[in-house]
């Protein structure tokens, strides 16, 4: 008598060749867009604040810039569980490191840190559009920004999250003065970068249905970070 | 005529099979060494709907626990009191609700058993199950639900939601399921005219949305609890209270004949 | 990605002051690589009259060749100039007749009336679904990048000259942050006595 070793075999996960079929995805794209501009001594950020889901919005008031130091603001659009849970993770990073060393990391350390926090999840990725701003160790602003995966790249502005591709071109326009034959030699200041970042907003909040509601601007200096606040449409 | 040696066409699509009274939903069978893990919900519960008022917070849903299409069972609690500052409704998967409840009501003992006359709060509860659930989602073995959490903190209202991902949030009006379709924006509408509530015009507020609810959503119930924390009267669970219907209007209503 | 971009291109038009604009890079390619840098995609219907092609190349042309047949055979029938309105009519019902295996091109169109001037603009889809707004309309594999350029760029009234500066600017502002479009530009300012057309020299990678 053959007893079928099959109906009584115990399981053991490690050994299944059998495929996994599986329907429910981990991921949601919670929209949301960040745009971050660079100056001499400063750097400005703001992200909208509707947190949404396919065509119903979670929230109009949603905060998506997290201060992670006195000169350091971290942008993230995409999916909200891992922003949630990528800034609560950097948050304890800043801690310990600020415990070990006594004293606060640096946004170049951080942002280094960033990247290799991101490729650590390489192949079950934080799915966010991060973009990490703050003053260098000389005062200077700078912007850097990521894949979902940690490739990071330093710049002077980026536009990140569901309106990147529309108001990118529109930075390159305004703040890298592409295609324009006349340049003055107007230096960039506060009141400027933060005009252009309410007015790229506005535009995208006309044709994106995740970016809207209104827009948090984070407005970084020596003298530590200033909120400022402003509507856009609701609908 | 169709083809006597082919299989003949099915009785009828989108229904039970003959014979059986309900579809089991989701079935499938795959291979005996597969991990089974949640991939579908099974008994489960729709809409909760929760506001923010001025001194407390508001978590109102039905009783019923659907199995499919089938309106299987009519006593399904599905708000809680979980301690003095905390109360908190879930939509969803009943039996992951369960086991939520289950390890809540565990770790209510727990912090009752230290006896330092510390309170676990409602932020905490709100945050802690954010991880529970990213943690969940993380290992493709999601809790499927929609928790909502109301409480009173530092004599603060609060009010906030984690979904089967972990996707949290808080705000002054919360809805999920269909409430988020339906009743958000009566919500939105009310709380716009007057952003102050009091209690007793937030609960009439609360009881329209479940009678609309009741209505248009064909997996709810008009048999429903609503659970109330206030700064100054602590936090009840009412009910079960049941939607006054009234379906005159049906008649008025032609060409569905 | 969908075979609408598989050559690549970026087209806008504007409405202004008593005149039109339209525009259009001139890459062709085949998905990444680039082919020529002198692809026509932007079609005089008229004196006054344009229409852009964005999408698959071999349907750019056919499209353009039956809407000229169409379009000269009502001119020779009813021995009238054809109005932009109507051969947006014409455009859109030529493409709704290929409902189900449609031509791979989303259609931009700017014009002047010919009798009374009045500045006309609309798009379509690759059905023929009609799109006619009073600012501006844009197609092709940069259309994220256009609409947000536009949005902030464009304001009513514009003269012939600065509706040549925001449209140019808008179009290659944009195609600059696409990889499939690009590699100059032509630019075409439609007035009343006059069209005047622009070739634009940009950077070519």
């Amino acid at each position: 008598m053959s007893l079928s070793m099959e109906g009584i075999r115990p399981h053991y996960p490690d050994y299944s060749n059998a495929p996994m079929q599986r329907h429910f995805s981990p991921y949601a794209d919670n929209g949301g867009s960040v745009v971050a501009i660079a100056g001499d001594d400063f750097v400005v950020i703001g992200a909208d604040t509707r947190l949404s889901a396919g065509f119903s919005i979670y929230t109009r008031d949603q905060n998506k810039l997290f201060p992670l130091s006195k000169t350091t603001v971290l942008g993230c659009a995409g999916c909200w569980c891992d922003t949630l849970t990528l800034t609560r993770i950097l948050t304890s990073r800043m801690q310990m490191y600020q415990q070990e060393h006594n004293k606060t990391m640096s946004t170049v350390a951080c942002a280094q840190m960033l990247s290799t926090m991101l490729y650590y999840k390489r192949f079950f990725p934080y799915y966010i559009s991060n973009v990490l701003v703050g003053l260098d160790n000389e005062g200077k602003g700078c912007v850097y920004s990521y894949d979902p995966i940690g490739h990071c790249e330093k710049a002077t502005y980026k536009a990140g999250g569901s309106a990147g591709a529309l108001l990118q071109p529109l930075l390159d326009n305004q703040i890298g003065l592409k295609n324009m034959e006349i340049i003055g030699d107007s230096k960039l200041t506060i009141e400027k970068a933060t005009n252009i970042i309410k007015d790229v907003f506005i535009s995208a909040a006309e044709r994106d249905i995740y970016t809207g509601d209104s827009v948090i601007i984070n407005i970084i200096t020596k003298e530590g970070i200033k909120d400022d606040k402003f509507e856009l449409r609701k609908d | 005529m169709f083809d006597p040696t082919s299989n003949p066409p099915p009785f009828w699509q989108n229904g039970p099979a003959p014979g059986a009274f309900y579809n089991f939903p989701n079935t499938k069978s795959g291979p005996s060494d597969e991990f089974q893990h949640s991939q579908a919900p099974i008994t489960t519960a729709t809409s909760i709907v929760a506001i923010k008022y001025a001194t407390g917070v508001i978590i109102a849903g039905d009783l019923l626990g659907s199995y499919g299409s089938l309106a299987r069972y009519r006593n399904c609690p599905r708000v809680l009191q979980v301690n003095e500052n905390i109360i908190l409704g879930a939509g969803g998967d009943y039996g992951d609700f369960q086991y939520i409840k289950n390890f809540i009501e565990q770790k209510i003992v727990q912090e009752e058993c230290l006896d330092d006359g510390f309170k676990l709060k409602p932020k905490s509860l709100y945050c802690w199950l954010t991880r529970v659930m990213y943690s969940c989602r993380s290992k493709f073995d999601p809790l499927w639900n929609n928790l909502v959490i109301g409480g009173i903190q530092d004599g603060e209202p609060f009010l906030g939601t984690v979904d089967k991902l972990g996707t949290a949030f808080t705000d002054k009006i919360i809805c999920t399921g269909y409430g988020a379709h339906i009743a958000v924006p009566l919500l939105r509408e009310a709380m716009e005219k007057n952003p102050n509530m009091s209690k007793d015009e937030a609960k009439a507020l609360v009881e329209k949305s479940m009678e609309v609810l009741f209505y248009r959503d064909a997996r709810s119930f008009p048999k429903y609890q609503v659970a109330i924390i206030d700064q100054n009267e602590g936090s009840v669970i009412e009910g079960p209270l049941v939607v006054k219907q009234n379906w005159s209007l049906a008649h008025m209503i032609s060409g569905y004949n | 990605m969908s075979i609408l971009g598989y050559n690549g291109g970026a087209m806008v038009a504007m409405k202004g002051d008593k005149c039109v604009s339209i525009a259009a890079d001139k890459r062709f390619g085949i998905q990444a690589q680039t082919i020529t840098c002198d692809f026509k995609k932007v079609f005089d219907m008229g004196p006054r009259l344009y229409v852009g092609l964005p999408g698959l190349a071999t349907d750019v042309q056919t499209v353009m060749e039956k809407l000229r047949f169409r379009k000269n055979l009502y001119e020779l029938k009813e021995n009238r100039t054809m109005t932009p309105e109507v051969f947006g009519a014409m455009l859109s019902s030529m493409l709704y007749e290929k409902r189900f295996g449609p031509f791979f091109v989303e259609p931009v169109i700017a014009g002047l009336h010919p009798t009374t001037h009045e500045p006309f603009i609309c798009n379509m889809d690759l059905i023929g679904c009609i799109n006619q707004p009073d600012d501006f309309v844009v197609g092709g594999t940069a259309s994220a990048q256009l609409y947000g350029m536009c949005e902030a760029l464009w304001e009513p009234n514009l003269g012939p000259e600065d509706l040549f500066e925001t449209t140019a600017q808008a179009l290659i502002n944009a195609f600059d942050r696409d990889a499939i479009s690009g590699w100059g530009a032509t630019v075409y300012i439609i007035e009343k006595d006059k069209v005047t057309v622009r070739d634009i020299k940009t950077r070519m990678d």
